[in-house]
């Protein structure tokens, strides 16, 4: 569903993080990009997403050139969940989540809290509901920006380092809970923990130095990488 | 020891009293001679029965009885008074002079034995609620024509309308009938006159200026001088000053310039006071109400300094800059006078535009203390620019900036006091105003400052507690 023809980026102080890429991701319920931390998997991220422009190359979603669409529609179709996950930490995590439907959507608020709610009860973290960010653990936290990602139902999540505020037991779980996650969305994961990547994806590829050097099953890919 | 020193200080000032009486007295050293014109009532006249009388003459008798002297009044012209003086005709002039610079030059004067000015008085019902030469304007004051009150009236009060009558008479009867408003004459002439005349008018407000009379004596004549000096101060400590006063004056006050109350009874002070408070709260509500909203673009415009914005933002930093480095009375002072605005847009936009710049300043900091990340989240869920800053920037800045906005709203509350200096009758004018009648500043001041305290604390409480509920929902200034 992604294809990425002749992707280059460069920073404005000359540091290349991609370069020439070009690889097609399977529809994969969950894709897991590797890399050791300044390989470029933000720096793509944030391509695919839209938050820069790269200076050489094509982004295709659905053989639709990304950078062609009306933004919209590509926030409509692409959600993202950041590292830091930038909940709002002035509203609780129900108002988090309908804020995007009620305004992009116009769904009046009683409809929205309602399939917020929905959502967080297949997420499992329907008692959340009236907490403020402030007042969630880093793992539920990590759920609750899955969910407002997901409320305006994309084809499409990116989330990058999922784990990175998780210690190991959390990360299980939420392994475990990404996988298991009933959802007409696929993933694209970003992550460095490569233990990780291998229980939530079947998929995957590794980057190194802003080029791929390996892709295909998540087996395959993290068995290329012990080995070299 | 302290036996010697007792002794030399009682020797010396026998001694010299000696040398000076033989030096320098003109008249013999029993007598105080003294010098008036005898045309100036009630201060100095000749009385139905042809002897001296009057304010002057009766302060003269009792300074030559401290004195233990026989008093002689030498009765002159104005125009050589003081060239009688030098010449050794009398030995002091206690004829109702000023103290003026150029007189001074000739002779030293005594401390003040009274005082008096121009003043304004009304009738003692007071029916236009005036308490003030400053709440005169449009209405009808008048002056007897060819004295200098009409001139400094017409320069200093143009708002006020000047009527020009012949004399004292004709000002009484249009007063009696409501045809003015109120009059100005010399405080004590006119405080005279209303009692010879049985009137019931009444001094209202401070002297327009005023004048200090003193006593006049050779520059040589220090011992006597002294002398008249203890004399007088004796005589304001035990009251004869005052009993002297009351004879010609009424029983309205004593000689150092007090005034009547003028029937200002304690409804029309709570009035007052409510009414300059409500000014006061008013302008600071439309002023604190109009810097808020401009404060918030401002804020904004500190802020996205990049691009387009680059020259609007730096013209506006400047701007920001200026109004917080200059003092606000000199703002106001510019926008009344400089600009020549009324007083009360005056203040108002004043006032606005400080509160805008300050405030600016919180909305700026509340605007940086929100994550970057922020907005960057809020543009992933695809929210427009505006529903960015609406829903997530301001809310989170706007909660960042609330204390210290409203420690903004509570300066500038306070700040407000100062449009009194632009003839705004708002609280601290209006408490001016009262105590120019009462002469009761510690109280009436205290009753004003109070007032902005009952209306400040609770702004200040509220602002802790708002503080703390942020921080308690994990909202932290840095
Ligand atoms: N804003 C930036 N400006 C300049 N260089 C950057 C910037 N962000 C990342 N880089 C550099 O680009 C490379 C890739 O970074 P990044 O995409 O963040 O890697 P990763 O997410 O895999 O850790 C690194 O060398 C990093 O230092
Ligand atoms: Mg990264």
């Amino acid at each position: 569903m992604i294809k990425i023809e002749n992707l280059s980026y460069t920073y404005g102080d000359g540091t290349q993080a991609i370069k020439n890429l070009n690889i097609s991701f399977p529809s994969e319920h969950i894709f897991a990009i590797m890399g050791f931390s300044g390989s470029g998997k933000t720096t793509l991220l944030n391509c695919i997403s839209r938050f820069i422009k790269p200076q050489q190359g094509k982004i295709f979603l659905d053989n639709q050139n990304i950078f062609e669409m009306d933004v919209k529609s590509f926030r409509e179709a692409i959600g993202v969940v950041f590292q830091a996950l930038n909940l709002f930490p002035h509203m609780t995590v129900l108002e988090n989540m309908t804020l995007a439907p009620c305004r992009l959507r116009r769904i009046n608020e009683k409809d929205a809290k309602n399939s917020a709610r929905e959502m967080l009860e297949r997420l499992g973290i329907l008692e959340l509901a009236d907490h403020y960010p402030s007042q969630v653990s880093g793992g539920q936290a990590q759920r609750v920006a899955i969910g407002r990602g997901l409320m305006l139902k994309p084809r499409l999540m990116l989330l990058d380092e999922p784990t990175s505020a998780l210690d190991a037991r959390t990360t299980e779980d939420f392994s475990h809970w990404i996988r298991e996650l009933q959802s007409d969305t696929n993933f694209i994961v970003v992550t460095h923990d490569l233990e990780f990547a291998r229980t939530a994806a079947s998929k995957g590829m590794f980057m190194s130095e802003g080029e791929i050097v390996e892709s295909g099953n998540i087996d395959g890919v993290l068995r290329h990488i012990k080995r070299g | 020891m302290c036996f010697i020193m007792a002794m030399k200080r009682l020797k010396v000032p026998v001694l010299l009293m000696s040398m000076v009486c033989a030096i320098t007295l003109s008249a013999t050293s029993d007598e105080f001679v003294t010098a008036l014109t005898g045309k100036f009532p009630p201060f100095n006249y000749y009385n139905e029965g042809g002897d001296l009388a009057g304010f002057d003459v009766d302060v003269s008798r009792e300074i030559a009885k401290r004195l233990k002297k026989e008093l002689r009044i030498v009765t002159t012209e104005w125009d050589g008074i003081i060239a009688g003086l030098l010449a050794g005709k009398y030995d002091a002039i206690v004829a109702s002079m000023a103290i003026t610079p150029e007189r001074k030059q000739s002779v030293n004067f005594s401390e003040p034995y009274y005082r008096s000015g121009a003043q304004m008085f009304v009738h003692r019902d007071n029916p236009n609620h005036i308490y003030s030469i400053d709440e005169c304007s449009g209405l009808r004051i008048a002056v007897v024509l060819g004295e200098t009150y009409q001139q400094f009236l017409e320069k200093n009060y143009p708002d006020i309308e000047v009527v020009t009558l012949k004399s004292t008479v004709s000002i009484f009867e249009m007063m009696e009938q409501q045809r003015i408003a109120g009059f100005v004459t010399d405080r004590l002439v006119g405080l005279w006159q209303i009692k010879n005349a049985g009137r019931s008018f009444v001094p209202v407000g401070e002297m327009l200026y005023t004048e200090s009379i003193g006593i006049p004596v050779r520059k040589d004549s220090n011992k006597l001088l002294k002398q008249i000096n203890r004399s007088i101060s004796d005589m304001k400590v035990d009251g004869t000053m005052d009993k002297i006063y009351q004879k010609y004056f009424g029983t309205v006050g004593v000689a150092e310039g007090e005034s009547a109350v003028g029937g200002m009874t304690f409804s029309i002070i709570a009035n007052k006071l409510l009414k300059g408070f409500a000014i006061t709260l008013l302008i600071a509500f439309l002023a604190i109400s109009l810097g808020f909203l401009f404060s918030i673009p401002t804020g904004l415009l500190l802020v996205y300094n990049s691009g387009f914005w680059a020259l609007p933002s730096r013209i506006i930093r400047m701007f920001v800059d200026f109004i917080r480095g200059t003092p606000v009375l000199i703002q106001l002072l510019f926008v009344w006078l400089g600009l020549g605005l009324k007083a009360f847009p005056a203040a108002i936009i004043t006032l606005g535009i400080c509160a805008m710049c300050y405030m600016a300043e919180a909305v700026r900091a509340g605007l940086i203390s929100v994550a970057p990340g922020q907005a960057l989240a809020a543009r992933a869920l695809g929210l427009s620019s505006f529903d960015r800053f609406r829903f997530v920037i301001w809310p989170q800045a706007f909660r960042i900036a609330l204390p210290s906005l409203m420690n903004n709203v509570v300066a500038l509350i306070k700040d407000t006091a100062l449009v009194s200096i632009i003839s705004i009758p708002e609280l601290i004018r209006e408490a001016q105003s009262i105590i120019s009648v009462t002469f009761e500043p510690h109280k009436y001041y205290l009753i004003a400052a109070l007032m902005f305290f009952a209306v400040t604390f609770p702004l200040m409480k509220l602002s802790g507690r708002i503080e703390r509920a942020i921080q308690a929902k994990g909202f932290k200034h840095d």
